[in-house]
C-alpha cells in the first residue's frame, strides 16, 4: 500500500475569501439580522406557537450559547404586536366570601383607572359623608328621633308620676332603679308616722303603690322595645342619608363601568357596604394623646385596615401593553411563578389581606409567552409541579407554600384562581429535554413541541452572510465599531475553527458575540473605529495567550526533560501519540510518549492503564480492537504466543478515547519487529480489526499541540503528524502551521490504513500479502509474521519439554 | 385675660355631684372654669333624705331599672349604697383636682336634695349642676334642683350637659345694656379660654342699639383678645332664637340675672336650647 502524500498548505485551512462580500465594512449592511442555519427549531417554534391547543408549548433544546432565546425572542417580535392585547386583571375584596379575594377581568387599562376610581371615591367620601350628616336637616330628622323616645317615655313617666302625685304617692330614683313613697306635704312619710297611720289609710297607700309598681313596670318593659325601635328608625335614617348621599357618586362610577357585569356587582357590594358601614367615614382616628370622646355613632375600627376593602389590588397592567406579552422570568422560583400571598405583622401577628397578593410571572404572561430557562425551574423547589398544574388546570392559584406545608399557622386566603392562556417556552440542554420526556410522565403532554436547535451549520455563503449581518447588526444596536470584510472574514474562519469542521460554521453565536465585543474593544481603545482582521487575530491570540497556562507549564515540562517526549531519534516499541486536554470550555493538545514492550506470553496484550483502572471503556476497547487485528492479520493459524504491554508513559490522570489505538498499534508492531520508530513523528486516530485508520476529534488541537514543541525544539523539517485521511476537511489550522507547512518544516500526513502509516513511521514498506498469504521479504509486515512465528515454535518447544519432564522422572 | 376684667369675685365654685353623666359634665366644666380663675372646687354630694325615709317604709320595693324586677331594700342597704355613690363621687373629684391641681374640699350631706345643695353654695361663689340629675324620666327640660338653683339661687349658677364644652368653646351673651348684662359679659370674658369666641347678642330693639353697645363694651371685649360677633337680635320670641342659637352653635350662653327680658322668656329659652347655661348673680 502506498504511503499517502504529506498535505498541500491549502488543505489545512479553508479561508473565507473576503472578496465574496460585496459590502466595504458591516456598515453597508441594513443593520437586520436573521437566523440562519436553524430552520428546523424555527419550523418548530412556528408550529408550537400557532396551535393553541392544550400542551403545544414549546421546548427549545440545544448547547447554551446556541441563541435559543435570541430565537425565540426574534420570532416572537414578529408574531406578538399582532396579536390582541391581554385583558388587565385585579384581585378586589369579596363581601360575600372574605377569605376568597374575587379576581376581575377588565379591558386593558381599566383595571388601574377602577383602582384609581375607588380611591378617589373614598377620599371623597370623607368630605361628602360627615357634611350630610353634620347638615341641618339630618341633625333635626336625628334628633326628633331621639326627641320622640324620650319624649314617649317621659311623657309616660309623667303621667304616672302625676298619677302617683294624686294619691299623695311620689316616684323617687334609688341608687338601682325607682321606688314609690307616700308623701305628706311635699316630704316622703317616715316609717314611725307612717305606722301610726289608721290601717285602712296604710292598706289604701300600699295598694296604690303596688298599682304604681304595675303600672311602672309596664312602663319600664316597654322602654328597650321602644329603643330598640328608636335605633331601628335612626338605623334606617343613616341608611337612607349615607345610601341618598353616595348615590351619585356609584351613579357616575357605574355609568363608567356599565359594560362589566363583574365591576358593576361589585360596585354593588361597596355601595352597599358604605351604607352599613358609614361611620367609618365621620370620624378621625383619635391620636394616642387625645381623650376618647363621646360619639354619636359607633366607633370607627381600624381606620387603615377598614378601608382596605374599598381598594383594587391591580394584578396586571396592561394599559402600556402593544400586543400579546412576552415574559422572560430569570428566577423561576414557584412563588415568582405563580404569585405569593405576603404578610405582614401587626402586634405580633401575621395577618394578610387582598392587597397583599403578589403576581407572579404565569399572571404577567397571561394571554402572551413566558420563557423560562429550564435547568433553573427544575433548581427551583415545587416551581415545576407548579408550573405543570398551571399549566394542566390552565389557571393560576395563588397558595402560600408555607401555609400548604403548615411552616407557620395564620390566618391567610384563598384567592380566586385567574384562567390561564399562555404558551410556555422551556430553554434547555438536550439532555435535560430527554431526560424530562423519559422520566416525567406529564411533561409530553404539556410540551409537544420541541425545537432543537443545531450546534454548527453548513459553510457557505448565505451563512457567511448571516455572519456579516450578525456582525453589523449588534454594531448598530450596541453601538459598535464596524467591521470591514476581511475582519467579517476573519470571523467566519474562526467561526469554522470552532466546529472543529472546515465546512461549518458553529451557531454558538455567544463565542462569536465575544469575540466581536472583544474585537470592538480592541479597535475602539487603538482610536480606531473599524475593526479589521487583525484586530481578531490579535483578540484570538490574547484569548490563547490567557488560556494557555496550564499547556506552557507541560510544555516546559517536556523541553526541560520532566516529561521524556523524544521528537528526533528512532526508538523500538515506542511513539508520540496525541492527547487533548480539556479544561472548562478551553482544550489543548499535547504529545504522549506511547511504549509497547513484547515477548513470550499466551497472546494477551496487556493495556496498563486497563489494570491499574486509569484507562477509560473506550480507551480499552481500542486496545481490544488492536489485539483483535494483531491475531487475525499475523497469527491466524498459529497460536499468538506473545504477551506483549501497552501503556501511556508519565500519565498520572487516566485517559479515556480511542484516538492513540492507532499509535498503539504502531508501537506494538515496532515492538514485534524490532524494528525503530522516527520520533520526529506523531500520530493520532483510531483503528479498527482492519486495521483502517478512522476519524478522531480535536485533531487541530492535538496537531497544533505537537507543532508548539517541535517548534520550540527547531523544526528540522522532517517533523510532521500522521492524522486520519477522514479527518483532513477538519483542518482548520493556525496560520504559523500553514506556513510552516508551506515552506517545507512541518507535514501532515493523511493515513487511511495502518501500513500506510507503518510505512512513514519506520521507512521500510509494510508490504501486500501474496495470493498464498505472505508477506513480502524485507517488509515490517513480514518480519512481524516471521517474529511470531519465531515466538510461536519456542513457546511450542517449552510446551514439549514440560510434557516430557515428568517421564524422565519416573 | 386682660387685667380690666376682674376675676376675684369667684374664689370657689361648688359643684353638684351624684355620679350621674350631667354630675360627671358639671365636675370637668367647674374645674376648667376653676383652674382657669385660681378658684377652689368644693364638690357637694346629698343622701337624699327621702330615700332614706323611703327604705324605712315597710312596704319598700326598689324596681330595678334594667330588668323591672322589684327587690326589697332595708335602710342599712341603702345606706350602704349611698355612702358607696358618695365615695365615688369624693374620688372622682380628688382625680378631677389632682387633674387640674386644683385647691378642693368634699362635703356629704344629708337632707332634701335642692334645699341642701342652695344652702351649702352659700358658701361658694359660683354653683354648677346638671341640667338634669337623676330625676325619674328623661324629660328635656330642667331638673327639680337645677330649676331651684337656677331661678332661685342667690349665687352664680351654670347648668351642664354631658358631651358640650363649657367655657373653652364658643361663649354667647344677652347684652340689653344693663348693669346685668354688662356683668355677664365681664364673667364670660373672664372665663373664656384660648379657643373661645364671643358671640354678643344685642337684645335691645332700638336700632341703634348694636352701635351703643360697641360704644359701651367695645374696648371691655378688644381688650380681652377674644375673637367676637355683634349680632342685634330683639328677644321677642324663645322658640325661634333657641333655632338660631342652634344655628350658630353658640356654645356657653351667659346671661345676667336682672336682664331687661321678661322671665317668662328666659325659661322658655333655658329650657330649650340643650346648650350650658350661666346666670351671672353678682355679690
Amino acid at each position: 500500500m502506498q504511503a499517502p502524500e504529506k498535505l498541500a498548505a491549502s488543505q489545512l485551512f479553508i479561508r473565507c475569501d473576503p472578496g465574496e462580500f460585496d459590502f466595504k465594512t458591516t456598515a453597508d449592511l441594513d443593520g437586520t439580522t436573521e437566523i440562519a442555519g436553524q430552520q428546523r427549531a424555527l419550523d418548530a417554534i412556528r408550529l408550537g406557537m400557532s396551535i393553541r391547543h392544550d400542551g403545544f408549548n414549546l421546548f427549545a433544546l440545544g448547547p447554551s450559547g446556541t441563541g435559543k432565546q435570541s430565537t425565540v425572542l426574534q420570532f416572537l417580535s414578529t408574531l406578538t404586536p399582532e396579536a390582541p392585547c391581554p385583558d388587565d386583571w385585579c384581585y378586589v375584596y369579596n363581601f360575600e366570601k372574605t377569605r376568597t379575594p374575587k379576581a376581575l377581568r377588565l379591558p386593558p387599562g381599566k383595571a388601574c383607572m377602577l383602582s384609581n376610581d375607588l380611591d378617589h371615591l373614598v377620599d371623597t367620601l370623607f368630605n361628602v359623608m360627615p357634611a350630610a350628616f353634620s347638615s341641618e336637616e339630618y341633625q333635626s330628622r336625628e334628633k326628633e328621633i331621639r326627641e320622640s323616645f324620650q319624649e314617649k317615655q317621659a311623657s309616660a313617666i309623667d303621667k304616672l308620676e302625676l298619677d302617683a302625685k294624686q294619691h299623695d304617692v311620689s316616684l323617687i330614683r334609688t341608687p338601682g332603679g325607682f321606688a314609690f313613697a307616700p308623701t305628706l306635704k311635699g316630704k316622703v312619710i317616715e316609717s314611725d308616722d307612717y305606722m301610726r297611720l289608721k290601717k285602712e289609710k296604710r292598706d289604701t297607700i300600699e295598694m296604690e303603690i303596688e298599682r304604681l309598681r304595675d303600672s311602672l313596670q309596664s312602663i319600664m318593659a316597654q322602654i328597650p322595645k321602644w329603643n330598640r325601635e328608636t335605633l331601628e328608625k335612626l338605623n334606617a335614617l343613616n341608611r337612607d342619608v349615607s345610601g341618598f348621599t353616595i348615590k351619585p357618586l356609584f351613579a357616575e362610577i357605574r355609568t363608567k363601568y356599565r359594560d362589566l357585569g363583574d365591576v358593576v356587582r361589585h360596585l354593588d357590594a361597596i355601595e352597599n357596604d358604605i351604607v352599613e358601614n358609614f361611620e367609618q367615614f365621620l370620624d378621625q382616628e383619635p391620636s394616642d394623646d387625645e381623650p376618647p370622646r363621646t360619639h354619636t355613632f359607633r366607633k370607627p375600627m381600624n381606620r387603615s385596615r377598614f378601608f382596605i376593602r374599598y381598594r383594587v389590588n391591580v394584578m396586571i397592567d396592561n394599559s402600556r401593553m402593544n400586543g400579546a406579552p412576552v415574559i422572560i422570568e430569570d428566577k423561576p422560583g414557584c412563588q415568582n411563578l405563580i404569585g405569593d400571598i405576603e404578610h405582614t405583622s401587626q402586634l405580633g401577628t401575621l395577618v394578610t389581606d387582598f392587597t397583599l397578593i403578589k403576581p407572579g410571572a404565569l399572571h404577567r404572561a397571561n394571554g402572551g409567552y413566558l420563557i423560562l430557562d429550564a435547568r433553573r425551574l427544575l433548581l427551583e423547589p415545587f416551581a415545576w409541579e407548579a408550573l405543570k398544574k398551571a399549566l394542566r388546570t390552565r389557571q393560576v392559584s395563588i397558595e402560600s407554600l408555607a401555609q400548604l406545608y403548615s411552616l407557620v399557622s395564620t390566618i391567610s386566603i384563598e384567592p380566586e384562581p385567574i384562567p390561564l392562556d399562555v404558551k410556555v417556552i422551556l430553554l434547555g440542554e438536550r439532555r435535560l429535554y430527554y431526560m424530562l420526556s423519559t422520566y416525567d410522565p406529564d411533561f409530553n403532554e404539556l410540551f409537544k413541541v420541541a425545537a432543537d436547535f443545531e450546534d454548527e451549520m453548513d459553510r457557505n455563503h448565505e451563512t457567511h452572510l448571516a455572519y456579516a449581518r450578525l456582525i453589523g447588526s449588534m454594531a448598530v444596536r450596541e453601538k459598535l465599531c464596524h467591521f470591514d470584510r476581511e475582519a467579517v472574514a476573519r470571523v467566519i474562519e474562526q467561526g469554522s475553527r470552532l466546529t472543529g469542521d472546515a465546512t461549518k460554521l458553529t451557531t454558538n453565536l455567544q463565542s462569536i458575540c465575544d469575540l466581536v465585543h472583544e474585537a470592538n474593544h480592541r479597535a475602539s481603545g487603538s482610536g480606531r473605529d473599524i475593526v479589521t482582521a487583525e484586530d481578531i487575530q490579535a483578540v484570538l491570540d490574547a484569548q490563547l495567550y490567557r488560556a494557555s497556562r496550564m499547556q506552557e507549564r507541560l510544555r516546559e515540562a517536556i523541553m526541560r526533560g520532566t516529561i521524556l517526549i523524544d521528537t528526533d531519534s528512532e526508538k523500538i516499541g515506542q511513539i508520540n501519540g496525541l492527547s487533548v486536554y480539556s479544561l472548562g470550555d478551553r482544550s489543548f493538545g499535547l504529545p504522549c510518549r506511547i511504549t509497547a514492550r513484547a515477548r513470550l506470553g499466551e497472546g494477551e496484550v496487556i493495556d496498563i492503564e486497563r489494570e491499574v483502572d486509569m484507562g477509560g471503556p473506550i480507551h480499552s476497547k481500542g486496545v481490544m480492537i488492536l489485539s483483535g487485528f494483531l491475531g487475525a492479520r499475523y497469527a491466524a493459524d498459529e497460536p499468538l504466543s506473545l504477551s506483549a504491554t501497552l501503556v501511556f508513559e508519565q500519565s498520572y490522570s487516566g485517559v479515556e478515547g480511542d484516538s492513540a489505538s492507532s499509535a498503539e498499534l504502531y508501537a506494538l508492531l515496532s515492538a514485534i519487529a524490532a524494528i525503530p520508530i522516527r520520533q520526529w513523528l506523531a500520530v493520532t486516530g483510531s483503528v479498527n480489526q482492519y486495521g483502517e485508520v478512522q476519524a478522531i476529534g480535536g485533531v487541530n488541537e492535538k496537531i497544533e499541540g505537537y507543532f508548539d514543541l517541535c517548534s520550540q525544539r527547531g523544526l528540522t523539517g522532517r517533523h510532521g503528524v500522521l492524522i486520519p485521511a477522514s479527518n483532513v476537511s477538519n483542518l482548520m489550522l493556525r496560520n504559523d502551521i500553514v506556513k510552516a507547512v508551506e515552506s517545507g518544516l512541518f507535514a501532515i500526513y493523511p493515513v487511511s490504513h495502518i501500513d500506510q502509516g507503518i510505512e512513514l513511521l519506520t521507512g521500510i514498506p509494510a508490504g501486500e500479502a501474496g495470493p498464498d498469504g505472505a508477506w513480502p521479504p524485507g517488509t515490517v509486515n513480514r518480519r512481524v509474521v516471521e517474529r511470531l512465528k519465531a515466538m510461536a515454535e519456542k513457546q511450542k518447544s517449552y510446551e514439549v519439554d514440560a510434557k516430557e519432564k515428568p517421564k524422565k522422572r519416573r | 385675660m386682660p387685667s380690666s376684667i376682674k376675676t376675684g369675685a369667684i374664689r370657689s365654685i361648688a359643684v353638684a355631684l351624684d355620679c350621674s353623666p350631667h354630675s360627671r359634665a358639671s365636675l370637668d366644666a367647674a374645674a376648667e372654669l376653676a383652674a382657669r380663675l385660681k378658684a377652689e372646687l368644693i364638690g357637694i354630694f346629698v343622701e337624699d333624705i327621702n330615700l332614706l325615709h323611703l327604705a324605712g317604709l315597710p312596704f319598700f320595693e326598689e324596681v330595678r331599672l334594667y330588668s323591672t324586677t322589684t327587690e326589697k331594700l332595708d335602710p342599712d342597704q341603702l345606706e350602704r349604697l349611698l355612702r358607696l355613690q358618695a365615695r365615688q363621687a369624693g374620688e372622682m373629684l380628688q382625680r378631677t383636682s389632682e387633674t387640674f391641681r386644683l385647691r378642693h374640699t368634699f362635703r356629704a350631706l344629708r337632707g332634701i336634695v335642692p334645699e341642701i345643695i342652695m344652702s351649702a353654695a352659700t358658701d361658694a361663689d359660683m354653683i354648677v349642676l346638671g341640667r338634669s340629675g337623676r330625676s325619674p324620666s328623661c324629660r328635656k327640660g330642667l331638673g327639680s334642683t337645677a330649676m331651684a338653683a337656677f331661678w332661685e339661687g342667690k349665687k352664680s349658677v351654670m347648668l351642664m350637659r354631658p358631651g358640650v364644652t363649657a367655657a373653652d368653646g364658643p361663649l354667647m351673651v344677652l347684652y340689653d345694656g344693663s348693669e346685668s348684662s354688662r356683668h355677664a359679659l365681664e364673667t364670660a370674658l373672664a372665663i373664656s379660654g384660648p379657643e373661645s369666641s364671643l358671640h354678643l347678642i344685642v337684645t335691645n330693639p332700638d336700632p341703634d342699639a348694636e352701635e351703643h353697645c360697641r360704644h359701651e363694651v367695645g374696648a371691655l371685649v378688644e381688650s380681652s383678645g377674644i375673637a367676637a360677633e355683634y349680632h342685634h337680635l330683639a328677644l321677642t320670641d324663645p322658640h325661634q332664637f333657641a333655632r338660631y342659637v342652634r344655628m350658630i352653635d353658640s356654645g356657653l350662653l351667659v346671661l345676667g340675672n336682672r336682664l331687661n327680658i321678661p322671665e317668662e322668656i328666659l325659661r322658655t329659652l333655658v329650657d330649650e336650647i340643650d346648650y350650658p347655661v350661666l346666670m351671672v348673680r353678682p355679690e
